[in-house]
């Protein structure tokens, strides 16, 4: 049974039998194949798949803070299913997941923008966006920090313009989690810009030509011929921006400070898992709820890719 | 302005040292042994360098060189090069972790060559020798201390026509003070109620006559411990401190720096920031903390450790007894950047800031209370601010929270037996 | 050139709605270079000013000494060094690394491309901190603890590139490889001269994401190179950070400073966003 789409020439080849196709083992096709894997494959096994194993390993064992593993079985991963933190912070991570797709339509959005022609100063508008990325990261925080300000910030300032009353942003429990994602979205926005920029450009000029002489507007291009010709990268952007929100936690590291009253309300599974395996020295949970976090990811990734035959088109 | 420079000189000192040349693996450079000296605080280098070029030149055989690690990351670079042998062979330690590298037997045992050279850890103060004791042995010597006390702003007292504070206050002194300091039209508190644990948490609960952790057991839920905390969240309920959740923004230390809080508890190495501001350079002040049902205040110091792993221990005693002695506490006192533990060595920092009276942070010495901590001290103290947060922002009791924090902190603390 | 055949027929409304697209994009950019913006107004106030309540905007007394502070502060230099290292070698890894793998995931057919693609997207599954204290057990057993090599080593291969360019590779059509196949190219020969160039403004996008993140990273380097002769740039401007407070005017010069080459690195390689792929002399 093939999980992942098959190519357009699997497809031609027919549908559900990909094998039908396939070179025979040994084939000139089968071993090049192999060997333009092999160099990411070794480099995997070495730096990856090794150390996932020894850690899975790790998940079941008592584990000392310097060395040392005792077997414990499935205690770990028991332990982890009965602590409350766990599904609180399980249920902030989905929120930032929900949040942080945001940033893709923001995204797609401004790449369809820079795509325009004749729009002058593009390269200036490009080289903008991209500064969120050399930023540095405690630059963020403060900046953040200062806009959300309680007693002084800029946000407040405004909101009291209209007539709405003072907050604490990053430190009300009810107000956190959002104002955390919406500095998400703005920080990851460029990033998927440069995926979709690029996206974009392999999308050849002549098929806008075509539907200009047709009398297309540009709404009318973007939803027929950008959308569906770069749905090959949204889903790729997708599937990249689900895992990476789903693994939130530097933001968080930098945008709450540890008295912040608003700090269990907050937390993401990977900031529960940091806590766990560098401060608290509980290696062997921190590696269970990494597995957990994992499966979740998996089963959500293997829906996504389940569902994008509805909706990417590949040449 | 003396911190800026202080500071640049600093961070120029450690990392260019060790940029310019010198066989990095260290282990023989021309007959000389070369150690790693793990250290965190960029402040406190150019003071460590003096102390180390005596000691070089002492002991012309061995070289001793910093390796700078940020705070943030220090202890999971640490944990982490323990495991490949590439940890410094002497380092700084805490309280905090004291007991967990010992109990993993990654330090040497120091008990044995105190006695054999005499190295006068008595001169030290005793709360502090104990807290890098594990099990009887000795695993570290202090080299520096702090302790808190009462910083507060003459001009807003004089302002407000109250006496300054003195060894005679009381818990009510402050109250009563604190009351009268505030000023909501300028934004100005008579206290700022952090929630530290340092700071604030356990002074508080020692002053009431409470505990933290005594016999294995939790102190949150004491009668004493909770009168402790009450007495910082009474101050915000009232409003004469802002709450914790205005405090995540512009803290409690940056509010008394800007002149917006009257009086703050804080640690005697925040001397050396303060005395830059010009304002309390100026008109700032210290007096010892006031007393509650006891006069008390909590005391940490950093210690010298040594790597069970190193391979140069011999060499690394020597450093860490010669870093134990009168002649390097000197040295260090008059950097001005930590309060050297050493019996009688704090004149220099004394004098290097006379505008502030910081004898009173030695005064202290007598009734201070060691830093607690136990195996897995991380794991409890993770516990408090999530559960006190919403008592210490005017929401919530802070009885009921404390006693929840007292029943997790005892089933951590279990955990951490088994 | 068919362009200028296009253009008078749409000429009026592409100026009317040019300007309500230059509207939304420079508001769009003032929002993005606000914190860059703080930072240059924070590298240029003094560090007492940094932690005033309540906090100011602009700086009470423009000061730049910082810049030149932060030379004599790090040895700006040899981190810089370091940092190039990191950044081309985990980059030029991942454009060969995952270029390869991806063409093949994407083109070609072969026994278990299914299961090894979705191993190879776990990686992406977990928390990459889970992962370090075991690489770290790696680099050791090589032998490379406090070498540059440790810095790019495990950064060299990437699920992340591999799965962004296979989504390229299959965008592309299919008549171009089976022409070449005919005229009896070998693999090798197709992928190289004919699919590679194809998605070039992938392999750009991909070569300036992979340089930010190495050019950024930091538990890494501060992990397996203790020794700060062989830390790069964003390790060492973390040693400005006290346990207590922290040196925010420096520290923000020197990460100004050390954002300029990838700012460059981007203006240059944005150049290959820019130019359409042509596809259309071959397509017909």
């Amino acid at each position: 049974m093939s999980v992942f789409p098959s190519t357009a020439a699997a497809k031609a080849a027919g549908r559900r039998k990909p094998a039908a196709g396939a070179p025979a083992p040994g084939s000139r096709d089968q071993r090049a194949a192999y060997l333009f894997v092999a160099p990411l494959g070794i480099g995997f096994a070495v730096f990856y798949f090794w150390p996932l194993l020894q850690t899975f390993f790790y998940s079941f064992t008592e584990f000392g803070a310097f060395g040392g593993n005792t077997w414990i079985g499935t205690d770990n991963y028991v332990r982890v299913l009965k602590d409350v933190t766990v599904w609180q912070a399980l249920g902030n991570t989905l929120i930032y997941c929900v949040i942080g797709l945001l940033a893709l339509p923001i995204a797609i959005g401004v790449a369809a923008l820079l795509n325009r022609r004749g729009l002058r100063g593009v390269a200036v508008y490009r080289a903008l966006y991209f500064v969120p990325f050399v930023t540095l990261p405690v630059a963020v925080g403060l900046v953040w920090n200062w806009l959300y300000n309680g007693d002084y910030g800029l946000i407040n300032e405004v909101f009291e313009w209209f007539g709405a009353d003072r907050r604490y942003w990053v430190s009300d429990p009810s107000t956190a989690v959002y104002a955390i994602g919406t500095v998400m979205v703005w920080s990851t926005t460029g990033y998927y810009l440069v995926i979709f920029m690029a996206g974009i450009k392999g999308i050849p000029r002549d098929y806008y030509e075509a539907a200009e002489l047709d009398g297309a507007g540009p709404l009318r291009r973007f939803f027929t011929i950008t959308l569906p010709l770069l749905s090959p990268t949204i889903f790729f952007a997708s599937v990249i921006c689900m895992i990476n929100s789903l693994q939130t936690f530097d933001l968080i590291y930098i945008m709450m400070a540890e008295k912040n009253p608003a700090i269990g309300d907050t937390q993401s599974v990977v900031s529960l898992f940091y806590k766990w395996a560098f401060v608290e020295n509980a290696q062997g949970p921190a590696a269970a709820l990494a597995f957990l976090l994992m499966l979740i990811i998996a089963a959500l990734t293997l829906v996504q890719f389940r569902l994008q035959k509805r909706w990417v088109h590949y040449a | 302005m003396r911190r800026r420079t202080l500071l640049y000189g600093a961070m120029a000192a450690p990392l260019l040292a060790a940029c310019s040349g010198q066989s990095d693996d260290g282990e023989q450079s021309g007959g000389r042994t070369t150690l790693s000296y793990g250290v965190w605080d960029v402040a406190q280098v150019p003071g460590l360098q003096k102390v180390i070029d005596a000691f070089e030149k002492e002991n012309p055989g061995i070289s001793v060189r910093m390796e700078l690690t940020p705070w943030s990351s220090y202890w999971t670079t640490l944990k982490t090069s323990m495991r490949g042998g590439t940890a410094p062979d002497v380092f700084w330690m805490n309280a905090v972790n004291l007991q967990l590298y010992a109990a993993g037997g990654v330090l040497e045992p120091l008990s044995g060559h105190i006695k054999s050279d005499a190295t006068p850890v008595d001169r030290h103060p005793e709360a502090l020798v104990q807290i890098y004791a594990y099990q009887g042995t000795q695993y570290g010597i202090p080299k520096d201390f702090d302790t808190i006390g009462l910083w507060y702003n003459k001009a807003l007292f004089d302002k407000a026509g109250i006496k300054y504070p003195d060894a005679t206050w009381t818990w009510d002194d402050v109250r009563d003070a604190a009351a009268e300091l505030t000023n909501p039209r300028q934004r100005v508190h008579g206290m700022a109620a952090e929630m530290d644990r340092q700071g604030q948490l356990y002074p508080a609960i020692f002053g009431a006559g409470g505990y933290v952790l005594r016999d294995g057991k939790s102190g949150f839920g004491d009668e004493r411990s909770i009168e402790g905390l009450r007495y910082w969240t009474d101050m915000i309920d009232r409003g004469w401190s802002p709450p914790q959740s205005a405090m995540v923004e512009s803290k409690g230390r940056n509010r008394y720096w800007s002149e917006k809080t009257a009086m703050y508890y804080d640690l005697s190495a925040m001397a050396g920031q303060m005395y830059a501001v010009p304002a309390l350079k100026d008109h700032g002040g210290v007096a010892v903390l006031p007393g509650g049902r006891e006069r008390a205040t909590v005391i940490h110091g950093l210690a010298n450790v040594i790597s069970a792993k190193s391979r140069k221990k011999e060499a690394a005693w020597k450093f860490v007894h010669f870093m134990a002695g009168r002649e390097a506490a000197e040295i260090q006192a008059a950097a001005g950047a930590t309060l050297s533990s050493y019996e009688g060595t704090q004149d220099a920092w004394f004098k290097s800031m006379p505008e502030f009276e910081l004898k009173h942070f030695v005064d202290m010495l007598e009734y201070a209370v060691p830093y607690p901590s136990s195996k897995n001290t991380a794991v409890w103290e993770n516990l408090q601010y999530p559960l006190l947060g919403a008592a210490f922002s005017g929401k919530g009791g802070i009885e009921s929270a404390a006693r929840t924090l007292g029943e997790q902190m005892d089933r951590a603390l279990k955990e951490e037996r088994a | 050139m068919p362009e200028s055949s296009v253009r008078p027929a749409s000429r009026r409304r592409f100026n009317a709605g040019s300007v309500a697209t230059h509207a939304v994009l420079s508001l769009g950019a003032l929002v993005m270079v606000f914190p860059f913006l703080w930072q240059l107004l924070t590298a240029a106030k003094s560090l007492a000013e940094t932690a005033k309540v309540p906090p100011t905007f602009l700086p009470d007394t423009w000061n730049w000494s910082s810049f030149e502070e932060v030379f004599t502060a790090l040895p700006f230099k040899e981190m810089l060094f370091n940092s190039v290292f990191n950044t081309v070698g985990r980059t030029v890894g991942q454009l060969v690394f995952c270029s390869l793998a991806a063409y093949a995931f994407a083109r070609m057919r072969f026994r278990g491309r299914n299961v090894l693609f979705a191993l190879f997207l776990s990686v992406l599954m977990v928390p990459s901190s889970l992962l370090v204290l075991p690489q770290y057990d790696i680099i050791q057993r090589l032998g490379l603890l406090n070498s540059a090599p440790a810095l790019f080593l495990p950064g060299m291969f990437s699920a992340f590139g591999t799965f962004m360019l296979r989504q390229f590779f299959l965008t592309l059509p299919k008549e171009l490889e089976e022409a070449a196949r005919i005229d009896g190219a070998g693999p090798f020969r197709i992928f190289w001269s004919i699919m590679l160039p194809l998605v070039r403004p992938a392999l750009a996008a991909l070569a300036v994401i992979t340089a930010m993140w190495s050019w950024n990273d930091l538990l890494w380097p501060l992990i397996v190179n203790t020794d700060p002769e062989k830390m790069p740039i964003s390790a060492g401007l973390t040693s400005l950070e006290g346990q207590f407070e922290t040196n925010f005017p420096v520290m923000m010069a020197g990460s100004l400073i050390a954002s300029l080459p990838m700012l460059v690195v981007y203006v240059f390689l944005q150049r290959h966003f820019v130019q359409s792929v042509a596809l259309s002399g071959s397509k017909s």
